[in-house]
């Protein structure tokens, strides 16, 4: 996993690249603090230049959803692309978050 | 003289001899150079200090007891022996004396002296480095990388001198006689023909031994550290090798299982059968523990120790691992389970299950309902780790018990997701594909939570892919499932995988994805004339993945013969 965190007004937005896979979960959970930290109604989360993703990475979504939802944050994904769209559409993620596409 | 008929025939063969008159002398000899030898011959009868005493001293000095020892006698009592091989006897030579005998055990030997100062040479010049790790994973597969490991994992350890020889016979084991499956008695030919080494060449590339990996795992506690280490093999009979017996006194190996317990190791437990064994090395390492290193700013971690690869692994030990691992496998329906449901329902179902090396949460069932219907079902609980397979038990449980209606997979999904969204942990979910076949109607009902798609695979070759999709179970309280259908005709293979399938890298880093499944199947199906089971379809995969796993791998294939 490689990321950016890019802040704005609305609300910090997370760049994931590469890849997010199993052995990231302990990292991902540190960019989970740095979002949170910030104290903006919306996380970003954009999908656009990540590669791959395994079944551990949607657990990493989920947990930031998770832990954003407990802070009253709400949580975007933005375009994703071929597998790992196919991987969230398989899970029915478009009706665990708001998915922006364009 | 016999000593000087031994001295003549060792320096006919080019070996440079020093020789003493008893074994004070012999002392004497050793103390002022121990640099010098690499293989000592004794009498056990000598004047002044016998073989015995002087083996003693021997034994006790660190700067010879790397030395092997042979042992000459005229009176071999099997006490005697096995107190000489306790001792630290490296090989009896009864007399009279057999040339070629004394020939090829000199040679053997001196093979063992000078891989042990190869190996302390290593570990002099490996950097310390590695005694900073807590605990991570190492695949191999050659002896050379086995040597490489036995070197850098021993620096990591306490009492490494000794440690580095026990790690190596350990590894050496566990590709020779596990992966490569030779037995003792082969081994034994071959170091008489001097044939070894090609053997092993030639076994390590053939196509059933070639993706064969030995694990070994480290874990650093306060007090010890524990080493796991498991082959790929069908285990052995390790309780014949644990001591050092009568059998094996005139024999120039597989006493190494057995040096290792006394000299390397403070305990060494074989699991049945006989393909794990986990080393214990108490006493603390040399190295500050040292926390670990945050990773930059944006940037993952990795641990790279140069000639092997290393993971982190779960935080668990490699008894709870192994024990977990054996649990797991057990929860899957058995031989004979399968057998039944051929009788009952005339469908041939095969199932395969590969855990990985960090344990995965995958498990699978199937029961009858009624005459004509049975269910089947497959899920993968998120994560890894025994987290995940207590997951896999925890469920497993649950599709046993749970009072809902089998027959009726939406509400079946339904129910077990209700129960899973209290139980599981943030950010782990589980993935299952449920159906219900019914052989009257030839129809595959099923519902499904984000689970890898079914395939049916027609006689023809075609293959039909269903729909997979769904809220991952665990989730959401909310989350509904409908329910599909697809045709399962006479002839058919109805095929359920974990997402291993799709998703593990083959050596070369390609993954099949959804579609690269269809194809393999269709493929198989095709080549084989229908006439397949799991096994057959899975091979092609197999034979290419990535090894170990990094995820547990399992699938069913449940056929329906055609119409006779």
């Amino acid at each position: 996993m490689k990321y950016e965190i890019i802040d704005a007004d609305i609300g910090p937005t997370l760049v994931l690249r590469d890849q997010l896979t199993f052995g990231d979960r302990g990292a991902f959970e540190t960019v989970i603090d740095k979002l949170l930290v910030r104290r903006k109604a919306r996380i970003t989360t954009d999908l656009n230049n990540l590669d791959y993703m395994d079944s551990a990475g949607l657990g990493m979504l989920l947990t930031l959803r998770d832990r954003a939802q407990q802070e009253g944050v709400q949580v975007v994904l933005r375009n994703p692309r071929a597998d790992v769209r196919e991987l969230l559409d398989l899970a029915c993620f478009d009706t665990l978050f708001a998915i922006e596409l364009g | 003289m016999n000593r000087e008929v031994v001295l003549a025939n060792l320096r006919a063969a080019g070996y440079e001899t020093m020789s003493a008159e008893d074994g004070e002398q012999a002392w004497h000899t050793l103390d002022a150079n121990p640099e010098q030898f690499d293989v000592i011959l004794l009498d056990r009868r000598m004047p002044r200090m016998d073989g015995m005493e002087l083996l003693g001293r021997i034994k006790a000095d660190d700067r010879l007891n790397h030395i092997p020892v042979i042992m000459q006698t005229a009176y071999a009592a099997p006490e005697d022996v096995i107190a000489g091989i306790q001792a630290g006897v490296y090989y009896y030579l009864a007399k009279p004396l057999d040339r070629r005998l004394l020939l090829s055990v000199t040679a053997a030997a001196i093979d063992e002296h000078h891989r042990f100062l190869r190996l302390r040479e290593d570990l002099a010049k490996r950097s310390t480095a590695m005694s900073l790790m807590e605990h991570g994973v190492f695949h191999f597969r050659t002896l050379a990388e086995a040597e490489t490991l036995a070197v850098a994992l021993a620096r990591a350890c306490p009492r490494s001198q000794h440690l580095v020889v026990g790690l190596s016979e350990i590894f050496t084991n566990a590709v020779e006689h596990g992966n490569l499956g030779i037995t003792f008695e082969e081994k034994a030919r071959l170091l008489a023909d001097q044939r070894w080494q090609q053997r092993i060449a030639a076994l390590q590339d053939a196509p059933e031994h070639r993706d064969k990996v030995v694990t070994v795992t480290y874990r650093r506690l306060p007090d010890e550290v524990r080493i796991t280490v498991r082959d790929e093999g069908l285990g052995f009979d390790w309780r014949r090798y644990m001591d050092l017996d009568l059998s094996r006194a005139f024999a120039v190996h597989g006493r190494g299982i057995a040096m290792a317990r006394k000299l390397a190791f403070d305990s060494l437990e074989y699991l049945d059968p006989g393909n794990e064994v986990v080393c214990v090395v108490k006493g603390r390492t040399n190295a500050p523990c040292a926390p670990a290193r945050p990773p930059a700013d944006g940037v993952a971690a990795t641990v790279d120790t140069g000639d092997v690869t290393a993971t982190p692994s779960a935080a668990m030990g490699a008894e709870e691992l192994a024990l977990a691992r054996r649990m797991q496998a057990e929860l899957m329906p058995t031989p004979e389970h399968l057998e039944w449901m051929y009788s009952r329902y005339g469908v041939n179902i095969t199932g395969f299950f590969e855990t990985s090396a960090a344990l995965g949460g995958d498990v699978w069932g199937m029961d009858g309902l009624g005459d004509r219907r049975f269910r089947l079902w497959l899920a993968d609980l998120s994560g890894h780790g025994v987290t995940a397979a207590l997951n896999a038990f925890r469920l497993h449980t649950l599709m046993q018990h749970l009072e809902a209606p089998r027959d009726r997979p939406g509400e079946f999904l339904a129910e077990v997701n209700q129960r899973l969204v209290g139980l599981l942990p943030r950010g782990q979910y589980a993935t299952l594909l449920y159906g219900v076949v019914d052989i009257l109607s030839g129809e595959f009902t099923y519902a499904a939570a984000a689970a890898p798609r079914p395939v049916v695979v027609l006689p023809d070759g075609r293959a039909i892919e269903g729909d997979g999709s769904g809220l991952p179970l665990g989730v959401s309280r909310t989350a509904t499932y409908g329910e599909r259908r697809m045709e399962l005709p006479r002839g058919a293979a109805l095929v359920l995988a974990s997402d291993a399938l799709a998703e593990l890298p083959s050596e070369d880093g390609v993954r099949l994805g959804p579609k690269g499944v269809s194809d393999l199947l269709r493929t198989v199906m095709t080549e084989r004339r229908g006439k397949v089971d799991v096994d057959w379809l899975l091979a092609p995969f197999l034979s290419r993945v990535r090894r170990p796993l990094t995820d547990d791998l399992t699938a069913v294939c449940c056929l329906r013969p055609p119409p006779i």
